[in-house]
């Protein structure tokens, strides 16, 4: 039976459709992931799953209570972490940590106990005593974690917990979730770092409040149709403009390079003698394996 | 329960002191304010300008109108009896006040008459009004008595253009006590709750088990000990410093008190839960504020106001607040005395309490 349940939720702002019919299941100790780009609908999704709003058709549920009208059996395993900052910023590191052991009711011998795994996990207790507003970006995420650790939560809820982290830092938060995982802690993510879905055990795109797909990191890349290459040219606007403008190729900046998508059916032979026309060496473009972000854009692009 | 409360409390007191601007408000505000009106009233009282128009001439009314001028209160000035137009002087605001001695002032002292003379005080200087009619009073009294022996009183008419109901200054301290505990609670209430909301806490706080009910205790609480501790400054300074007379029973003020603030910590959470930023609540708390101390009696009496604000003021529970406290400390107010004040109080703070709180928890959930 699945930890997390998700079944056709919807939920619209004024009319504007943030979520439609989104529908997942997460199982027990599984990390996953939420994936897409801002205003995809994964905070929706998220909020509604911490009970703060009300979606408008649907369900969702943790552990077999409606995240609706059973929230408060959900709280005592829930530990969420919101997209932006939310801890006080004009008390201390340790200020922070005593006052959600308060909030949680671990006190005593308890609280210190877990102060003290969670400041090994962090690395945060030499700076025990400074204020959270003087914390750099990687280490404000850290202490947030660690208030929402303090309760040891079954179910973990992070919403973009890596947005605007260093990369050295995002890494290291990371490492902390897989840690947890292995303490049996239920995960679920979102992101917009496609390099950080592969660390998830499953993943989910989501764009214009839609599920894209779900799958496994590995596997997802495989839903990927046609043919993919690397052109070995300066990725210029032009460069990539000219491509465009050949009906059966989808051209996309992709770091130092171009990749070229070809359309369903259509292979390199039948777009060379157009390419050669336009001045490209066809030897600049070598055939490579879709990624999860190529993928990602294909089904962007269909939807 | 317990322990989720008094951290929330404890982390409202160390956010209060830690912010500057915030030990600013709690600790300088009520004591700049009490010296600012203490002081403001106190000197204004003195050199009066004051026009004479003497129409007996005489050697008595000369030596009367230089009496006045000893200890600095009153400057008197001989005007032109021609030209009797009050007003003019009062209007472009070059006095305070005209003193008429009519003619027969001198035979009547030496004959040993009843004399009246007249007093006409810019009454929108309402302070002003009252002290200085006062101590016109005393110095006739006493010309009366020391410069002529005369056993019948020298009697003074007065007559208060613009506004005939003079404050006294006993009656600022009182006000301000109560205009402090009004503020304070309802502007740091809704900051308070309002700046939860903007930084995220507060949603922060909603995913974890602590119930609604401690969570809005727990918010409002350290406002009102804070409250309190201001209204005790207010007093302390009041006393000690202004030599304001306490009359009552200063643990029934605070017990009062303590049953008003249900009100303003009602509404403070009110204003939290209409707003989302800081500022908005600050400016709703302050406007509130203004509404609450002008019709609550503070600088004018309600009965004093056009019949329409009268029943306006019904709605403004500082209104009773205020009649509490100046009955406590002016008069010696008991409960007994008090009792449709309380009463009204006690109905205000379950209403607007209640309302607030259920629209809270409903809020938060």
């Amino acid at each position: 039976m699945s930890f997390v349940s998700v079944q056709g939720l919807g939920k619209s702002y004024r009319g504007v459709r943030a979520v439609n019919d989104f529908t997942f299941d997460v199982r027990q100790g599984e990390v996953y992931a939420l994936v897409g780009p801002d205003g995809a609908g994964k905070s929706t999704v998220i909020r509604t799953l911490c009970g703060l709003i009300d979606s408008d058709t649907g369900e969702a549920s943790i552990n077999g209570f409606d995240c609706r009208k059973q929230f408060n059996h959900i709280k005592p395993i829930l530990g969420y972490m919101p997209q932006v900052f939310s801890l006080y910023p004009d008390l201390t590191v340790t200020e922070n940590l005593a006052f959600y052991g308060g909030i949680y009711g671990v006190v005593g011998p308890e609280y210190l106990e877990r102060v003290e795994y969670l400041y090994r996990f962090s690395n945060l207790k030499p700076f025990a005593d400074r204020r959270a507003q003087a914390l750099s970006g990687g280490m404000k995420q850290k202490l947030a974690l660690s208030c929402a650790l303090m309760h040891q939560p079954k179910i973990l809820i992070l919403d973009e917990p890596t947005t605007g982290v260093d990369p050295l830092s995002r890494r290291q938060f990371w490492e902390i979730l897989l840690q947890l995982k292995e303490e049996g802690v239920t995960i679920i993510v979102s992101t917009p770092y496609m390099d950080e879905v592969a660390r998830a055990d499953r993943a989910c795109f989501v764009f214009r409040g839609e599920k894209l797909a779900e799958g496994k990191p590995a596997e997802l890349p495989g839903l990927f149709e046609g043919t993919l290459y690397y052109f070995d040219g300066p990725p210029t606007m032009e460069t990539i403009d000219r491509l465009n403008r050949l009906g059966d190729i989808r051209a996309r900046r992709f770091g130092g390079g171009v990749h070229v998508y070809l359309k369903r059916g259509i292979t390199l032979d039948e777009v060379t003698p157009a390419l050669s026309e336009m001045g490209f060496d066809i030897k600049d473009f070598n055939p490579i394996k879709p990624d999860l972000e190529d993928c990602f854009i294909q089904l962007m692009e269909e939807s | 329960m317990n322990k989720a409360f008094w951290g929330l409390v404890r982390k409202e007191f160390i956010q209060v002191f830690r912010d500057r601007n915030m030990l600013r408000i709690v600790f300088a505000v009520p004591i700049i304010q009490l010296l600012l009106f203490g002081y403001v009233v106190k000197l204004d009282v003195k050199n009066i300008r004051m026009d004479v128009y003497d129409f007996d001439q005489s050697r008595l009314s000369r030596e009367f109108v230089n009496s006045t001028s000893a200890g600095e209160y009153f400057l008197p000035t001989p005007a032109q009896i021609a030209i009797l137009d009050l007003e003019a002087n009062f209007q472009d605001g070059s006095r305070d006040m005209a003193l008429i001695i009519p003619d027969g002032f001198g035979k009547g002292l030496e004959s040993h008459q009843n004399v009246t003379i007249g007093l006409v005080a810019d009454g929108s200087d309402a302070n002003m009004t009252a002290i200085g009619s006062g101590y016109m009073a005393r110095m006739a009294q006493k010309y009366a008595r020391d410069v002529v022996n005369l056993r019948m009183p020298l009697e003074v008419k007065y007559d208060v253009l613009y506004n005939p109901e003079a404050e006294s200054v006993y009656f600022m301290v009182p006000g301000i006590v109560a205009t402090l505990l009004t503020m304070v609670t309802i502007m740091l209430t809704s900051m308070a709750i309002v700046r939860e909301r903007e930084s995220g806490t507060l949603e922060q706080l909603l995913v974890t088990p602590i119930s609604s009910t401690t969570l809005l205790f727990g918010k409002v609480f350290p406002f009102a000990v804070l409250g309190l501790f201001e209204m005790t400054v207010a007093l302390v300074v009041g006393v000690l410093w202004f030599d304001i007379p306490f009359v009552g029973s200063p643990v029934l003020l605070f017990g009062l008190s303590a049953l008003y603030l249900l009100t303003t910590l009602g509404l403070g959470l009110f204003f939290s839960t209409v707003t989302s930023t800081q500022q908005q609540a600050m400016f709703f708390a302050w406007f509130f504020s203004v509404f609450a101390i002008l019709t609550s009696g503070f600088f004018t009496p309600v009965w004093n106001m056009p019949k329409w604000l009268q029943y306006v003021t019904y709605v403004n529970p500082m209104r009773f607040f205020m009649n509490i406290v100046r009955g406590i400390m002016m008069k010696g107010a008991g409960v007994t005395h008090l009792l449709p004040d309380i009463y009204t109080l006690a109905i205000f703070g379950v209403i607007v309490f209640g309302f607030s709180a259920a629209r809270f928890s409903k809020r938060a959930r």
